[in-house]
């Protein structure tokens, strides 16, 4: 890991951990203030120079502490606005991928839209929302443009794929996070004159939820570490599609070995699959990925499929 | 805690010309490939390719070259392994050998055995089967009973082993014996080198529900083995034997053994598939594109000296669950005519009667599982 890497993820995990539990008003200032929007920004251009690698771990971390505040979306807003030599706005700055409700929209001072190689910047008072909340009882707004854009510029980049990322991110630290509680349940709560850990049956359980739990945060990394090489929409829609498949298959598992205390509001395994669920559904769906990444496949043809993989691994190895 | 961070996959030299290498290996030999074989190709046997591989310097790799190896790093090897499996090459007679016993005679083996087995291994003309099941020895294998014991002759083996790929077509078996009598459970075992033109030693065929020979019994009835048959310590074999498991269990091999099927798939249904056939090969092709990942990541983890058991566990149950479930996924998707005479019909219905197998080899979902349980601290 990189030094540089090593300190955003201490500072990262030290103020996240200390926002555990706490809601949204608590949480958002102390995020905003800390100034993990410019976290893709150049250093040149004032930001903090990270890469993707970093983002995944920063987000994981989000993930895994269930934080309630904007995080993800500010990043991806203020990097793309980097990119297209916008000056980003004060305060807060979502995004509105196409198709997609506006997270966190009805607080925001801006958006970033993406549509037909355009990026356009708008003002909050250009945006009318919809408020909607995601099954975590975040905001998730339906916006509608009812003014011009602040701003514009080309951009390449692929919104709903950016926001799917973060998903596999974040869903790789709360998986992470169900697990280690349920390990700690499971250890702890005894019946039948012994700690549940203690039965095969249990312990199989638990074995497939962690393999679920190393999947995502691998395919994770691997998409991370292929957007630092470039062009990552093969990777990013296989590790949103295994993100989803691994939420499906984990977050049942968690509860089942919890029983009716991890089905309360109060015990801490809410926050983290009450988040997993909505994630599941944000920035594309199986169905969804599942098809744009098989009808690409198919293009490739069979042989054409490993060297196109291939291929692509190959680019993140350094040149002899 | 996060249970598996990535590693870097870094092989030295030029990664892609090495692929290209191998691909062309395989189109210049391709054309008498029997299609079934196309998959499951670590079980697929053909001695001609296996000596082309030792001529071309693609087996036994990482060997020390006054071995005949040749001395390339393991993440090379690694890149070779995984061409030759998703191109369906045949490369089921050296596996063993080239995998798994050559390293161990390396790591446990005497000079002169390194020398009597290595060349030939890393030429691709001699070839290792493992002797470790027997028939009330299979998952726990600490309850084998096949026994040696010491006289000054040599040592006289009696008893059974039983489901030994290969042992048919393989000049010498790494066996596990009991080499103190009496001895209990995982105490007093032994791993010696036989070779299996010894007299008192029998192999006889098993016929498996594909209609294949691979499996085989070998029976020893009071067969002679040389005293420096003994590969590393007596009474160690059991430390010798885990560890060469635990190792063999994260390769490409793992989610590799129904890639023909969804070669096939995909060039069946042409372009522009149906929907619902393009998101059975995008779901498809996102499950083996994180499996290579972590494939990738644990061999890279070897490679630099660590000892990810627990993710080589998660690997191979993960893997084996895809390379099975994926024909069940297929014949669901399509309406399969199963006794059609189509390339997909046929790896269709050959690798759904395979895949039972690709997880009772190197340990059972079962046993992986619980291996994984207790790495990750249930107490």
């Amino acid at each position: 890991m990189s030094v540089s890497r090593q300190l955003l993820t201490e500072m990262a995990e030290g103020l996240f951990g200390d926002l555990a539990g706490q809601d949204f008003t608590m949480a958002g200032p102390r995020v905003a203030e800390a100034g993990f929007a410019a976290l893709l920004v150049p250093e040149d251009a004032g930001g903090f120079g990270g890469d993707w690698g970093d983002l995944f771990a920063v987000l994981r971390l989000a993930g895994l502490f269930a934080l309630d505040a904007p995080l993800a979306e500010p990043i991806i807003a203020h990097h793309l606005l980097a990119q297209a030599g916008i000056a980003a706005p004060d305060g807060l700055v979502t995004i509105a991928a196409e198709g997609q409700r506006v997270p966190w929209g009805r607080h925001a001072d801006a958006v970033v839209a993406v549509s037909g190689g355009v990026l356009s910047l708008y003002a909050a008072d250009a945006c009318a929302f919809d408020e909607g909340v995601s099954p975590a009882g975040e905001p998730r707004d339906a916006v509608r443009f009812t003014g011009g854009a602040v701003a514009s510029a080309p951009c390449s980049a692929d919104l709903l794929a950016l926001g799917a990322f973060a998903r596999v991110a974040q869903a790789a630290g709360a998986l992470d996070a169900a697990f280690a509680l349920t390990i700690g349940h499971v250890n702890d709560r005894v019946q039948f004159g012994k700690p549940l850990a203690k039965f095969q049956a249990v312990q199989q359980a638990l074995a497939g939820f962690s393999e679920e739990a190393a999947a995502v945060n691998v395919a994770g990394q691997a998409a991370a570490a292929a957007l630092d090489c470039g062009e990552a929409g093969f990777e990013i829609a296989a590790a949103k599609l295994r993100a989803n498949l691994a939420i499906d298959a984990g977050v049942p598992v968690a509860h089942r070995l919890h029983g009716a205390i991890g089905f309360t509001m109060e015990y801490a395994l809410n926050r983290f699959t009450r988040r997993l669920m909505g994630w599941h559904s944000e920035y594309g769906s199986d169905a969804f990925w599942a098809e744009r990444l098989g009808a690409q496949v198919a293009r490739m043809g069979g042989k054409g499929l490993w060297h196109e993989m291939t291929a692509r691994s190959d680019r993140q190895i350094a040149p002899a | 805690m996060q249970i598996f961070a990535i590693h870097p996959f870094d092989p030295p030299g030029d990664v892609p010309a090495l692929r290209a290498r191998v691909r062309a290996l395989i189109a210049g030999h391709e054309a008498g490939w029997p299609l079934e074989g196309r998959s499951n190709n670590w079980f697929t046997f053909d001695a001609a390719f296996s000596r082309v591989l030792g001529r071309e310097g693609l087996l036994g790799m990482t060997w020390p070259k006054r071995y005949g190896g040749h001395e390339r790093h393991p993440l090379e090897r690694y890149v070779v392994m995984e061409e030759l499996l998703a191109g369906g090459a045949p490369v089921g007679l050296h596996w063993i050998a080239d995998r798994q016993t050559g390293p161990l005679l390396l790591r446990y083996g005497t000079e002169n055995q390194r020398r009597k087995y290595l060349p030939g291994m890393a030429a691709g003309e001699i070839y290792a089967c493992i002797g470790l099941s027997e028939p009330n020895a299979g998952s726990d294998l600490a309850s084998v009973r096949t026994s040696a014991r010491k006289t000054p002759e040599g040592w006289r083996v009696n008893g059974q082993k039983v489901w030994t790929s290969g042992a048919h077509r393989s000049h010498a078996a790494l066996t596990l014996l009991r080499t103190e009598e009496g001895s209990q459970r995982n105490a007093g075992l032994s791993q010696l080198m036989i070779d299996l033109d010894t007299p008192g030693v029998t192999v006889r065929p098993i016929v498996d529900m594909t209609g294949t020979h691979h499996f085989n019994e070998i029976f020893f009835d009071d067969a002679l083995i040389p005293l420096d048959a003994l590969v590393g310590t007596e009474g160690e074999g059991w430390k010798q034997v885990t560890a060469e498991l635990a190792l063999e269990r994260s390769g490409p091999e793992r989610y590799l053994s129904s890639h023909a099927l969804l070669v096939a798939l995909i060039d069946a249904v042409g372009p522009d598939p149906a929907p619902a056939i393009a998101q059975l090969i995008g779901r498809l092709t996102a499950e083996m594109w994180t499996l290579r990942q972590m494939s990738m990541s644990t061999a890279a983890k070897l490679a630099a000296g660590d000892d990810p058991m627990v993710e080589a566990a998660i690997v191979k149950d993960l893997g084996n669950a895809f390379e099975q479930a994926m024909p069940r996924l297929v014949q669901a998707a399509l309406d399969a005519d199963l006794a059609a005479n189509s390339d997909l019909s046929r790896l269709l219905t050959w690798v759904l009667l395979a895949s039972p197998s690709f997880s009772l080899r190197g340990g059972t979902p079962e046993v992986l599982r619980g291996i994984i349980a207790k790495g990750l601290g249930l107490r």
